[in-house]
């Protein structure tokens, strides 16, 4: 049965598409809009009878298997009201089509042999992308530069699973029998390329959500006014009041390619003020949980910290020129001085390395828990743990091989593949 | 003139006694066919029962109450384990035996059992009535029954090939079936080519056998049926020789004299059984290759080359084998050969051996496309026992990939089209930690015992090893103290625990068994070892047996969930075209079956789960 649905976001717009895909949908179609196209890949302009209305509209078809989703498909591209595409869509239905489910397009692109799971997935994430590297991230995906690494991987596996499997089933036979240690420096290598691939997840982490940085620091340091001058606009409260930001407060920016989050906190300092203290508390976690922290001073930095970037503030009234520390950024948040230095610090700090720039790297929390997965069960065959016997390494490589597979779908169950559609959303 | 029987069984060989023994034994008359009665549970190849993967099956068919076991058991000549130290998941029990023994024991058998006619006949055709079947034979007698089991093995349509020279013979100059394929091929069925071959026979006395190695059996290995305790006596040995580099070169410069090469043999050969030519043209960078001789029988000269079977000519054979070290003077006895033989696709066959097409009709053995002794034995027990539930209109006996080798082997055949002839190992059960040779008693014999085919004396053994069990294993969560362990761990060399751990904890431990723990702790008084096998095994390899336990659950899940017979797959919207096409010509019975034929994906088997709930809901 075909399946409609609108693909452009609902509300307004210039212009909005409405997409078919089924057998039949390309003489549905026929049956609505003249005149039809003459051949496929043509987008041709025309009317959309809608029983109500005359809709002057274009439409373009595909024929199976080379479209999206590799059966029959349909596009129109009409007026973007609600009320015209309610109507064109509702034509559709009475001509014999349904409502497409969520995902349910992506589905049966995957069903159709035309994307794998982590392909569909890179779908997912281009449209969910917020920035560009996200974007190049999720590209990625639907390259299946990911697939073709773990099928390659999962072939490594494969061979080395034929060479332990072949001792078990051939004892007498005189093969240059794989002894334990050549097993477990094989499977050491394809552990080494897990973790490769593993060290990505906080590159991807980055694309995919952006650079969680906290500003914290004293009381009246500067610290609101450090947020606005960065964001470029007056977000926060700014006082000469010491403990004027009581609460956290979030903003975010982007910059370049990357989205910078950045989290106003209270300034910290002994307080008998109970409000002010919980703040402070909030203050402390958010700092903990950040990816870098901006620490702004009036005065001397303090010693080298991990993930700390020192904020030299108000440089417009102290001589900050003896102070030459890689960890430090001078600033006056007032006159905007040093702001753009600051922000392209902290996208070096992250950004700046191969891996970023070019994309590859892990932004989805299934594919590192498959990569994971692979990585404990081969990590027991190469400490040669719990149990000793082949019988046991074997069973652990398989596992790790048939966790690598579900990156692909080669191997997932279906509950896999159900959380995964039921995360898309309708007609993309 | 026409004789009636329940189930009329063609073919006295590995499969067929099992068949025809399960049928006369569950009550029903039943006559068995050879073409020869010196072909009863021959062992036209090599002189050995069990194996890798296929001492596993040997045991399984012993639990359910067949007859391999017990009958190999007759006809040691020696026992071992292979695989020791590779992990239990992987023992395996293999017997050379006496091929003349096991022959005559079997035969014995079949003769003495009640309900069951053995008779020499060749069978020429196979018809389908109202009532059954009727199979008429070169003498023109007639037979009907209700169900047949064919268990032709490698007869129908045979040739065996020695150089340019082909003879439409079966194994060992036995005269082929030539009738019968036909008959089948007008019932509907469909014909497959497939190959096999078989080493030179050569005299003992003009083998040096002080240029090989000599392999005993072990002191160790116990009997393959359950039913006999004790170590089988070591009566001969075997040994141990390689090619040599003028071996290479005899076969290298004859190779277009090999059938295989020259085209004469257009059957399917099996990959891993390849002629001493195969392997020596395509691994050409191996110097050797290695051979095992083994001894016929214990009243025989004649021994078996393992290892080089080869269908080149008789001549060029002769100086090949004399290349090899130890056989410079060898007199040859029996030529190697290469037999061609019609086989059936067993796709086309439900998972109780039945033929999808015509009710009552169940085939086993090769004749399935499969190879080996074992594998055939285990499907003609199925095959016997289901003919029977047939007859009785009762739920047939389904085995699974969950609960034995044999369910792995059925499934297998009978869900993937084979396009060599079919072996088994080890590689193919997934939950093999699971399906031990060790405990196919605990797995099967309760079955066995419902199927009807277990005595009372093998239930009650049964029974004592589940109690036994079920006793030793209470101290099993035993807290020994510091103090205790200390002495014993020390003595064995493990590192000493923070604090007390438990017996079980203390099996764990690389260096620590029962012998062990009986020694110094004075625990496990009083149990048969086959019993602390099992406490052993089940405390060393816990966490892995409890994982694919799990995964066993799982996947009777997908089991249970039934696929109707009758479904049309071409109505089921979403599937990709070559599932519905494989669907379609499979009628898989459950989504885990339907999940594990080729060209059927994951994305399919869920839109089948859809289909399924839906249809529930509906009806």
């Amino acid at each position: 049965m075909s399946i409609v649905a609108l693909s452009t976001p609902a509300g307004r717009s210039a212009v909005a598409v409405v997409r078919m895909s089924g057998e039949n949908s390309i003489e549905i179609a026929k049956k609505v809009f003249s005149p039809f196209p003459k051949s496929p890949n043509l987008l041709k302009v025309g009317n959309l009878d809608t029983g109500d209305f005359v809709e002057r509209a274009m439409c373009v078809y595909f024929e199976a298997p080379k479209s999206f989703t590799g059966e029959n498909m349909v596009e129109f591209h009409c007026h973007g009201g609600m009320a015209i595409v309610t109507s064109v869509i509702q034509v559709l239905l009475d001509n014999g089509a349904r409502m497409a489910q969520n995902g349910e397009f992506s589905k049966r692109a995957f069903i159709n042999g035309k994307m794998n799971l982590s392909e569909t997935e890179g779908v997912i994430e281009m449209i969910d992308a917020e920035t560009t590297a996200a974007v190049k991230a999720g590209e990625n995906l639907l390259a299946n530069n990911l697939g073709k690494k773990s099928v390659a991987l999962q072939d490594k596996l494969l061979d080395l699973i034929a060479k332990t499997e072949v001792a078990l089933d051939y004892p007498e036979e005189d093969l240059e029998e794989q002894t334990l240690l050549e097993t477990q420096k094989e499977t050491q290598e394809i552990l080494d390329e897990i973790e490769k691939l593993l060290s990505t997840v906080k590159a991807g982490k980055i694309a995919k959500y952006g650079i969680d940085v906290a500003i914290a620091g004293e009381t009246n340091v500067g610290k609101s006014s450090l947020l606005n001058a960065l964001l470029g606009y007056d977000r926060a409260i700014v006082s000469s009041t010491a403990g004027t930001t009581r609460d956290t407060l979030d903003a975010h920016l982007t910059y370049k390619d990357t989205k910078f989050n950045f989290v106003d906190t209270a300034g910290i300092r002994q307080t008998d003020n109970e409000i002010e203290r919980l703040g402070i508390d909030r203050a402390k976690k958010t700092m903990k949980e950040a990816d870098l922290v901006l620490f702004v001073v009036n005065g001397k930095p303090l010693a080298q910290q991990e993930k700390t970037l020192y904020v030299l503030n108000k440089c417009d009234e102290i001589d900050y020129s003896n102070v030459n520390r890689e960890d430090c950024v001078v600033t006056s948040a007032k006159d905007n001085k040093g702001i753009e230095e600051l922000k392209e610090k902290i996208y070096k700090m992250f950004c700046a390395d191969e891996i970023y720039s070019s994309g590859q790297m892990l932004t989805n929390a299934r594919h590192v828990d498959c990569l994971n997965r692979a990585k404990e069960k081969l990590q027991i065959v190469v400490d040669n743990l719990f149990c000793t016997t082949v019988d046991c390494s074997a069973l652990n490589i398989r596992d790790a091989w048939s966790a690598l597979g579900e990156i692909t779908g080669t191997t997932a169950t279906e509950e896999i593949i159900d959380r995964i559609y039921s995360k898309f959303c309708l007609g993309k | 003139m026409k004789k009636e029987f329940d189930v009329i069984v063609v073919g006295a060989g590995h499969a067929g006694c099992e068949a025809a023994l399960a049928s006369a034994r569950l009550g029903h008359n039943t006559i068995i066919f050879a073409t020869n009665l010196d072909t009863v549970a021959f062992c036209a190849c090599n002189p050995s029962i069990g194996g890798t993967a296929k001492g596993q099956i040997v045991r399984e068919i012993d639990a359910l109450g067949g007859e391999m076991a017990i009958n190999a058991d007759k006809s040691i000549l020696q026992m071992r384990m292979l695989n020791r130290g590779k992990g239990p998941a992987v023992y395996s029990p293999r017997a050379q035996v006496d091929k003349f023994v096991y022959h005559s024991t079997m035969k014995a058998t079949l003769e003495t059992t009640p309900n069951l006619v053995l008779r020499q006949a060749e069978v020429v055709s196979l018809e389908k009535t109202e009532t059954g079947f009727v199979v008429n034979t070169s003498v023109d007698v007639k037979y009907c029954a209700k169900a047949v089991v064919l268990a032709c093995g490698v007869y129908l349509n045979s040739r065996t090939i020695v150089g340019k020279c082909i003879e439409e013979s079966g194994p060992n100059g036995f005269k082929s079936a030539k009738k019968l394929t036909d008959s089948l091929v007008a019932l509907g069925m469909e014909p497959l080519r497939f190959k096999t071959g078989t080493p030179a026979r050569v005299l003992a006395s003009s083998v040096d056998f002080s240029k090989m190695e000599k392999q005993d059996g072990e002191s160790s290995t116990c009997h393959f049926s359950y039913m006999n305790k004790g170590i089988p006596a070591q009566k001969r040995s075997c040994y141990l020789t390689y090619t040599t580099l003028e071996t290479k070169q005899i076969v290298l410069s004859n190779l277009d004299k090999a059938p295989m090469y020259s085209g004469e043999i257009v059957g399917v050969g099996p990959r891993y059984c390849p002629s001493l030519e195969t392997k020596i043209e395509r691994f050409s960078d191996k110097e050797r290759h290695q051979l095992f001789l083994e001894p016929e029988g214990e009243c025989t000269q004649e021994f078996y080359v393992q290892g080089a079977s080869t269908s080149l000519p008789a001549d060029i054979q002769e100086e090949m084998y004399k290349s090899i070290a130890g056989l410079e003077n060898v007199q040859i006895m029996r030529d190697a050969y290469a037999i061609e033989y019609d086989c059936f696709d067993a796709t086309s066959l439900k998972n109780t051996l039945e033929s999808k097409k015509i009710d009552g009709l169940f085939l086993a053995g090769q004749i399935n496309g499969t190879s080996g002794y074992e594998e055939a034995a285990a499907q003609g027990l199925v095959a016997g026992i289901n003919a029977v539930k047939f007859i009785e209109n009762k739920q047939p006996l389904i085995l699974t990939r969950q609960d034995s080798y044999i369910g792995v082997l059925i499934d297998d055949i009978t869900t993937k089209q084979s396009t060599e002839p079919y072996r088994m190992m080890t590689s193919r059960a997934e939950h093999r930690l699971v399906l031990r040779q060790d405990n196919a008693d605990l797995r099967l014999t309760q079955i066995g015992r419902d199927i009807g085919l277990v005595s009372d004396e093998r239930y009650n053994l049964y029974l004592e090893k589940v109690e036994q069990i079920e006793k030793a294993k209470q101290c099993l969560n035993e807290v020994l103290s510091p103090k205790t362990v200390a002495e014993m761990f020390t003595s064995v060399g493990e590192t000493l625990p923070k604090s007390g751990i438990s017996v079980k904890d203390c099996l764990k431990r690389t260096n620590v068994n029962v012998k062990v723990l009986q020694q110094h702790l004075g625990l496990f008084e009083g149990f048969s070892d086959d019993v602390l096998e099992q406490i052993e095994i089940n405390a060393k390899y816990e966490g892995y047996i409890a994982k694919q336990q799990a995964l066993i659950l799982d996947a009777e899940k997908m089991e249970n969930k039934k696929l109707p017979n009758d479904l049309d797959y071409e109505t089921v919207s979403g599937l990709r075209l070559e599932a519905r096409q494989k669907l379609n010509y499979f009628k898989p019975s459950s989504l885990g079956q339907a999940g594990r034929i080729s060209g059927v994906s994951p994305a399919d088997v869920q839109i089948l789960m859809v289909w399924l709930a839906q249809h529930r809901n509906n009806g």
